[in-house]
């Protein structure tokens, strides 16, 4: 328990650093501020701004990452509100009672209820990481290649159970991911593999380049399919009177703790994280509350819980990632792709080796959370006016930014021609109803999954069955065979599709 | 959709349909050489690489002749790399090619995505068909691509016959305006960054990505362009400290 504090004070130590409190300030409000703009996502966020840390110190860079992860959330749940466009599938949710608390004229309290239950969900997700951390890190030193191989054989197949739409087609993502994480020398022997001669290639695709193609390029491609004008509804009264009222707050208040306790769960769990856990928070609400039918005409609580446990399953998937170096889902991985850059191996080692990068962003999550609270209340009326850029005007931007940007990470044309390849094909799997974000967690768990697979077998003498026989690895492969399994037969298939084709309506 | 046509006319109009998805197949068949095939006329202006020549002879001949010189040099083993492709790649997606032409499918969206994944592993196959596989009980460079590969080919032939039996969704509509001019936008910033710097390139680039949709109005899109390159000089070079050229070589020289 002392150590616990001592680490939570080397980290506020860190965190409470000028530079750093700065760089956290700076980068929840460019997070915001871009992840405000409809249709561009969080993962797109995060991708987009990831050039813009580069120049900083690795703890400084890491820092800003996590401010821009939570205002881009923050952000996507603004946008839900007051366009009913959500950015991405985590605040569809936000959007059902979101949206029709605004068009009542109550969009404020909406908006100050969804950044209350966000900073509550974020300090208890703090507390926890900082809690679990630790012993996690322990128990990370017991696993061995096999061990980590299953694992992420896990993490995958959790993201492919909680993924939308078919359960085919999103393995069939994961394996299209892997196979492109092949691209580039062979870690081991150093050969070129499908690198075709061309020297961009040798290094490997980069992580950022496919993250921008995919999210970024591919997104703005498909908006302008939709005829965005059309069915842009701005909320247009004036965003009047903030502050909740007392009703509004003791409603919510319940629904904020579950939301939280449900969303901290998920989101240590391999593969899941923000996305299901809004959508189970809300179909919790509405199962428990006495009159579901207030449910999509602007309950409060289906604003205040969906909102608590997205944030706290965005901060607790932070957990395997640290503990274990294995990226939970895409924006964890573009973390990963960071902390790369800055020359850090994600894992146990980096929580001995570097505490005060570690516990650093730990506390900076909790400062990054009530900056937010404090700096979007009354920064809506912006955000606002922001939303009322017309798109025509917003896309060529986004491009320009999201081209400099890639090429600004390695200074190579290439880069950005490979990225608007990446673009078109995200059009493609968009219009084929493949889903990219599973894409992207196969191509960073590529090279490690092959890493420990090709140890594993090694140690074990070419043995396949190892995986089975050491028995934690084994219990992971088994709760992995039976989650596919589930998410197979028909009963539940369908309870799952409901859950999503509910949420669309 | 196809309920609202008239019975006639929806067969007429499928029969038309599986040609086209044939010949799109069979397109994507041939999409390497194609490719190596339009990159040759790039070697008239002294890009490296086979000449148009070189590319239709040897790739003639690897189509034609692939089975008996396969048949001939025993296990695959010591042929060329264009031989292998039309193996390996193309031979097999003529025979899905054909197999379109037979058979309508009922979701045509999976069951061309499967495919297009199909054809997507057999090329990865291909690609990586020249690395050396498992020496004992360690893995070659190759063994992991393959693998995937392998996987790769399964679960695309799973998602594709999904198409073929199951009642799914039509294939979506394509928009050509949008991804032409974003996709022309990205391509004409990326070759101007490095001769003529940040200022040119932004904005012409600003320009171009304006075109993808018709509700542009120009003199307006003309003055934002102009605020974007302005903010963008000053942001990226001077405020992230990027190493970025903001005017071109020859005017800096």
């Amino acid at each position: 328990m002392a150590d616990l504090f001592s680490n939570l004070a080397l980290g506020f130590g860190v965190a409470f650093t000028p530079i750093n409190l700065m760089l956290c300030l700076i980068g929840a409000l460019v997070g915001t501020l871009v992840g405000v703009l409809p249709g561009i996502g969080t993962i797109a966020t995060v991708a987009m701004l990831l050039p813009i840390t580069f120049g900083l110190p690795p703890v400084g860079a890491l820092i800003m990452l996590a401010g821009i992860y939570y205002g881009a959330q923050y952000g996507g749940s603004t946008t839900s509100i007051l366009v009913n466009i959500p950015g991405e599938a985590g605040s569809v949710v936000t959007a059902l009672d979101g949206f029709q608390m605004a068009k009542q004229g109550r969009a404020g309290p909406a908006l100050a209820i969804a950044a209350i239950g966000s900073f509550f969900a974020g300090c208890v997700a703090t507390v926890l990481i900082a809690v679990l951390g630790a012993p996690l890190t322990k128990l990370a030193l017991a696993f061995g290649p096999a061990e980590y191989f299953s694992l992420m054989v896990l993490g995958l197949i959790f993201a492919v159970v909680l993924a939308k739409g078919s359960v085919l087609k999103a393995i069939a993502m994961i394996v299209f991911g892997l196979l492109l994480s092949m691209v580039g020398s062979d870690i081991e022997t150093g050969a070129s593999r499908m690198a075709f001669n061309i020297p961009e290639l040798a290094d490997g695709l980069g992580f950022a380049t496919v993250a921008m193609g995919l999210f970024g390029f591919a997104e703005i491609i498909r908006n302008l399919d939709a005829g965005s004008e059309s069915d842009r509804e701005l909320v247009q009264q004036k965003v009047t009177g903030l502050m909740p009222t007392a009703k509004d707050l003791k409603d919510s208040a319940p629904a904020i703790l579950r939301g939280t306790v449900l969303g901290s769960i998920l989101g240590i769990l391999p593969g899941g994280g923000a996305v299901i856990a809004s959508f189970a928070a809300y179909t919790l609400e509405k199962k428990i509350s006495r009159h579901p039918e207030r449910f999509g005409r602007g309950a409060i609580e289906g604003v205040a819980a969906p909102e608590s446990a997205n944030n706290a399953a965005a901060q607790t998937s932070f957990i395997p990632l640290l503990t274990l170096g294995i990226p939970p889902n895409a924006v964890m991985a573009l973390m990963v792709g960071a902390m790369t850059i800055h020359g850090i191996v994600p894992g146990p080692q980096v929580m001995q080796k570097q505490p005060e990068l570690v516990w650093g962003m730990i506390a900076s999550m909790w400062v990054g959370n009530l900056m937010l609270l404090i700096i979007n209340l009354p920064l809506v009326g912006i955000w606002v006016r922001l939303l009322r850029v017309p798109y025509r005007l917003m896309f060529p931007c986004i491009v320009i930014f999201c081209a400099i940007g890639i090429y600004s990470v390695n200074n190579a044309p290439v880069d950005v021609i490979l990225a608007g390849v990446f673009g078109l094909v995200g059009y493609w799997l968009i219009k084929h109803d493949f889903e990219p974000a599973p894409l992207l967690l196969g191509m960073v768990l590529g090279p490690l999954m092959e890493e420990n697979l090709r140890r594993a077998l090694l140690i074990s003498r070419g043995d396949w069955s190892v995986f089975l026989t050491r028995p934690l690895s084994a219990v992971l492969m088994a709760i992995a065979a039976f989650l596919l399994v589930l998410a197979l037969l028909p009963s539940l298939r369908k309870k799952r599709d409901e859950v999503f084709v509910e949420s669309e309506n | 959709m196809a309920d609202t046509l008239g019975q006639s006319s929806d067969r007429s109009a499928s029969t038309t349909r599986n040609v086209s998805a044939a010949l799109g197949v069979l397109v994507l068949a041939l999409a390497p050489q194609l490719v190596e095939l339009l990159w040759s006329f790039a070697t008239i202006f002294g890009v490296s690489g086979r000449s148009t020549l070189q590319v239709l002879s040897a790739h003639g001949a690897a189509l034609l002749l692939a089975v008996p010189n396969y048949l001939a040099g025993a296990n695959g083993k010591g042929l060329g790399s264009d031989t292998l492709l039309a193996l390996i790649y193309s031979y097999p997606l003529f025979a899905v090619a054909i197999l379109s032409l037979l058979i309508k499918p009922k979701g045509p969206q999976d069951y061309f995505g499967g495919v297009a994944l199909v054809a997507l592993a057999l090329f990865a196959l291909w690609a990586s068909s020249d690395l050396q596989g498992m020496r004992g009980f360690s893995f070659g460079a190759g063994t992991a691509p393959r693998m995937f590969g392998i996987l790769l080919l399964a679960l695309g032939a799973g998602v594709a016959l999904m198409g073929l039996l199951a009642e799914g969704p039509q294939l979506a509509t394509y928009h050509w305006r949008g991804p032409l001019f974003v996709t022309l936008s990205i391509l004409s910033f990326s070759a101007a960054i490095r001769p003529l710097g940040l200022v040119v390139s932004a904005f012409a680039a600003f320009m171009i990505a304006g075109m993808g949709t018709p509700e542009t109005r120009w003199k307006e899109t003309i003055i934002v362009g102009i605020c974007l390159t302005i903010g963008c000089s000053l942001l990226f070079p001077y405020a992230l400290g990027l190493p970025l050229q903001l005017f071109p070589r020859f005017l800096v020289q």
